[in-house]
């Protein structure tokens, strides 16, 4: 086993992990980065499109600025959301975020004469390079700027358990370098949680291989409080074939140097949605977009699973590929382009909710343990959001980690940790292999805990989900016991962490009462902000769990009804 | 051969012998891939042979039958063999939407990036080439992200940023600009002969030129910080076989766009290094045609003599001709020459 000491253990390679890390090294912190991918080339990061302009910046009037901090609060998190962080949030986009990054080299296109390309529009963005594929070379600065601070980094190490000083204060993670089979301990004096919005937990998931809901199930079983775990968010137009496409996107949103977007058709070939024309302002149209296709399948006019297309047949060939990256996967199935439509299909994407922190400094409610990005559950996602986490949560935990001295290695947890680990490397003849239930559960997830959920299905999933745990779990066996580059032994890790995060997100949708915004309820199709207008916090009670209410503030923006029916909602 | 193989379609291996791969992606590459999408049909079986390795010693070819799915990619048949058939199949993966650039392979002798290319009737796959494997199709990435780390793919600015945005058109970033679709999947530098050689040359390979190229092609890069960087490339050992090029995911003109200007940059910025290209440009801007004699006594000056039976294979086989070299200095096509290729200062 490697122990390595550092200042803050960061988990998480993507945006907010990466920002975190270069931040403290810039304040003569030493952070270490351990990473289940690769740094800045696995997670949710690399699949920014592009970046929203926030504010003032390159031209955008006040009209425009208004209009995107109430896309974020209305439209991206239905009012779950700290709107004096919001404006926080928004002010460092304009000022700090932009400039440092073009500073460090980012590419922000430009067209021959020199003017940065942008979308037109009620909120306008721009583009790293290209459309579609801002966040590689964005995440791969990132990589680089790591790099050059000469930041330690661990990558395709799994975290699978916090460490704890004997006052219960976070000191550090174990996990496991799964590539090397190697057993690695970091001791810190906090560590800062940035798993990402999007875990695989569903059978078409954005999510990408190595996300099982670690961040949740991690925090969870340390005692952290969680929040809105039930608040899933879903892409409607991702290619339904093949299956490893799955998150990849026909872009709903507004294209760079064009008036124009992609639109979507049913079953019967009619047109039910186009974002310039049935969503201005709805910059990243994705839950307008979903209540769009609900009428459709009500209407028996597309399924979830697929039978309803997008694509770009109404646009000229030259003026989507200007900037943007949208004909590559078109051309490469062999469809024309921009004549053919592809299949599309729902798919899990972020989760609006994570570890609840308080946003003014990340902290979780467990002492030593902060989050960052997509699994600090405050706010859906966007590239630039992480990313200011990622700032936030390095201003805190520097100010914070003066006092206190280095911790020691806790050896009986980290033995325990050990035992458990191993025992899920055995091999089991008549076993079941753990791809098998990571299936099962993932399948599960779509049908009983998908866009439209009820409390009987809600029940039932829970039902199921136990039977697994029973059934499946005490037979789970590897085929090889290798510890070198075994996959298997990792899927087995993570089908433990994938059961709590799966057990979690039912409790807290069948807690949530309402229907808002992308989470429906079939039973409750109201959206009720007399009531839920808040945060619903999960919380470790004795060997269970509790629920609790924690009403938003609305200092800018606020609803003006108390109930109506969510698919009446605009946004 | 089965009643199943029988089945496919005209692309099968009736028609397509075995490490005739290349000319397959060459034929398919005018067609805008549809061919190779239309080679199978939902439901047949794919044929996939994959090289099982172990650092204790296992190294076999296994074979599975994969039912084909409505646009199945190679990852697609490694993830349902991985669930289906051998479990403990070790490939590396994350975004499955050519992002990541994690999971190339070599897919009958080419390098593919698994997620992007159709799968074929019949498939062998292996790990990439040029870097150690660790186990199954899982190689070591980190010779390759060491060397380019040691290249310090960054900008260092000579002037203050001036402020956001700053001045800067897409025309001067033309190249640089290509080079930001390199999504590090090392498909090239599995396939660079170049690299192929090992230790025999300090070249960096293609991969770690391109992301140096991101930077380095860039105009806001202080040109002593691009100097630094290019003297640890070994650049001019780079063949221009286009080897790189046509196995590029991302389709980036690695050569024409990336190593071409790197080579120019080079050669105004690290003259030194491009000893044996300005001694070649000036003697075809001089005499307008190769002499290698003259390539010969600018590069070794009669230190050349010192392995005396080579130059006495050349002069033989008629490679160089001494006289040629010292009374010839001109042809009728030095004017021409000289009007294309500029005059050339001495190396």
């Amino acid at each position: 086993m490697r122990v390595i000491q550092a200042d803050v253990a960061i988990v998480g390679g993507g945006a907010a992990g990466c920002y975190a890390a270069i931040n403290l090294h810039r304040m003569g912190v030493r952070p270490v980065i351990l990473c289940k991918g690769l740094v800045g080339k696995s997670g949710a990061s690399i699949f920014a499109g592009n970046l929203v302009i926030s504010g003032r910046a390159l031209g955008n009037s006040e009209e425009h600025a208004r209009n995107t901090a109430e896309f974020l609060i209305k439209y991206h998190n239905q009012f779950l959301i700290d709107q004096n962080w919001a404006r926080r949030c928004g002010q460092w986009i304009e000022s700090v975020y932009y400039p440092e990054l073009e500073q460090a080299g980012l590419y922000l296109r430009r067209d021959e004469q020199g003017n940065v390309v942008t979308s037109p529009g009620k909120i306008r963005s721009v583009a790293a390079n290209v459309q579609g594929n801002s966040g590689v070379p964005f995440m791969d600065l990132r990589r680089k700027q790591v790099i050059k601070a000469a930041i330690p980094r661990l990558e395709e190490t799994a975290v699978t358990a916090l460490l704890h000083r004997p006052d219960g204060s976070v000191c550090g993670v174990f996990g496991l370098d799964y590539i090397a089979g190697e057993y690695v301990a970091v001791l810190a004096r906090a560590v800062i949680l940035a798993t990402g919005y999007s875990d695989r937990l569903h059978a078409r998931s954005t999510g990408t291989r190595e996300m099982s809901g670690d961040g949740l199930a991690i925090a969870w079983r340390a005692g952290a409080a969680l929040v809105n775990l039930e608040m899933q968010w879903w892409h409607t137009n991702d290619m339904a074939a093949p299956p490893s496409w799955q998150r990849m996107q026909v872009y709903p949103n507004p294209m760079l140097g064009s008036e124009k977007s992609a639109r979507m058709v049913n079953a019967a070939g009619e047109e039910f949605f186009n974002q310039q024309q049935d969503d201005p302002l709805a910059y990243g149209p994705y839950t307008v977009q979903l209540k769009a296709l609900a009428r459709q399948v009500h209407a028996g006019k597309a399924r979830y699973e697929g039978g309803y297309f997008a694509g770009f047949d109404h646009c000229d060939p030259r003026e989507v590929e200007a900037y943007t990256s949208y004909a590559k996967g078109f051309r490469q199935l062999g469809l024309r382009f921009p004549e053919d439509l592809a299949e599309t299909a729902v798919t899990a994407h972020y989760r609006q909710g994570g570890i609840d922190v308080d946003t003014q400094t990340m902290r979780s409610s467990v002492p030593g343990l902060y989050a960052a990005g997509g699994l600090a559950g405050h706010s859906n996602g966007l590239i630039g959001l992480a990313t200011y986490d990622g700032k936030v949560v390095a201003d805190a935990v520097a100010a914070d980690i003066r006092q206190g001295a280095a911790p020691d290695l806790p050896e009986a947890q980290v033995e325990s940790e050990r035992r458990r680990l191993e025992s899920l490397r055995v091999a089991r003849t008549g076993g079941v292999v753990p791809a098998a239930i990571k299936e099962r559960v993932r399948a599960l997830m779509w049908e009983k805990v998908g866009v439209e959920k009820d409390s009987a299905g809600l029940a039932s999933a829970l039902d199921d989900l136990a039977a697994i745990r029973l059934d499946l779990l005490p037979r789970m066996g590897l085929k090889r016991t290798a510890k070198a580059a075994n996959y298997e032994w990792l899927d087995a890790i993570d089908v433990v962490n994938m059961l709590d995060a799966c057990e979690l997100v039912m409790r807290s949708s069948l807690e949530r009462e309402e229907s808002r915004g992308p989470f429906m309820r079939r039973d409750f199709p109201l959206q009720d902000n007399a009531n839920w207008l808040a945060a619903n916090v999960i919380e470790p009670s004795g060997n269970g769990f509790r629920f609790r209410r924690r009403p938003y503030e609305l200092p800018f923006f606020r609803p003006d009804f108390d109930t109506r029916s969510n698919l009446e909602v605009p946004w | 051969m089965s009643a199943q193989e029988s089945t496919f379609g005209p692309l099968g291996p009736e028609r397509l012998a075995a490490g005739e791969a290349r000319r397959l992606g060459q034929r398919e590459r005018q067609d805008t891939l549809a061919q190779r999408n239309a080679g199978l049909a939902v439901g047949d079986a794919v044929r996939v042979r994959i090289r099982r390795f172990d650092r204790e010693g296992a190294d076999e070819i296994q074979t599975f039958e994969v039912p084909c799915r409505k646009w199945m990619r190679v990852l697609d048949a490694l993830n349902w063999i991985a669930d289906n058939a051998a479990h403990d199949l070790a490939y590396r993966w994350f975004c499955g939407s050519k992002m990541c650039g994690t999971c190339a392979v070599r897919m009958n002798g080419r390098e593919v990036l698994a997620c992007w290319e159709a799968v074929e009737p019949d498939m062998t796959i292996e790990p990439l080439r040029n870097l150690p494997v660790i186990r199954d199709l899982v190689v070591d990435r980190a010779p390759f992200d060491e060397k380019v780390a040691a290249l310090e793919p960054w900008i260092e600015r000579p002037v203050t940023y001036p402020g956001f945005p700053e001045p800067l058109s897409h025309k001067e970033m033309k190249n640089a600009s290509k080079a930001l679709d390199c999504i590090g999947c090392m498909c090239c530098y599995s396939a660079c002969p170049v690299i192929g050689l090992g230790d025999l040359t300090d070249f960096a390979g293609p991969a770690p030129l391109v992301q140096l190229g991101q930077t380095a092609l860039d105009p806001r890069n202080d040109p002593a910080k691009v100097a630094r960087s290019l003297a640890r490339t070994g650049i001019f050992n780079c063949v221009s076989c286009y080897k790189c090029e046509e196995v590029c995911p991302a389709s980036i003109p690695i050569v024409s766009r990336v190593i071409e200007p790197l080579k120019a940059r080079a050669h105004a910025l690290v003259p030194a290094m491009a000893r044996h290209p300005r001694a070649l440009r000036t003697i075809v801007a001089g005499r307008g045609r190769v002499d290698p004699g003259a390539l010969i006594l600018r590069l070794q000056g009669f230190w050349a003599l010192r392995n005396l039976s080579r130059v006495l294979r050349l002069l033989l086989r008629g490679k160089i001709n001494p006289l040629k070299t010292l009374l010839q200095r001109t042809t009728p096509a030095s004017g021409a020459a000289r009007r294309v290729l500029g005059r050339e200062e001495e190396p």
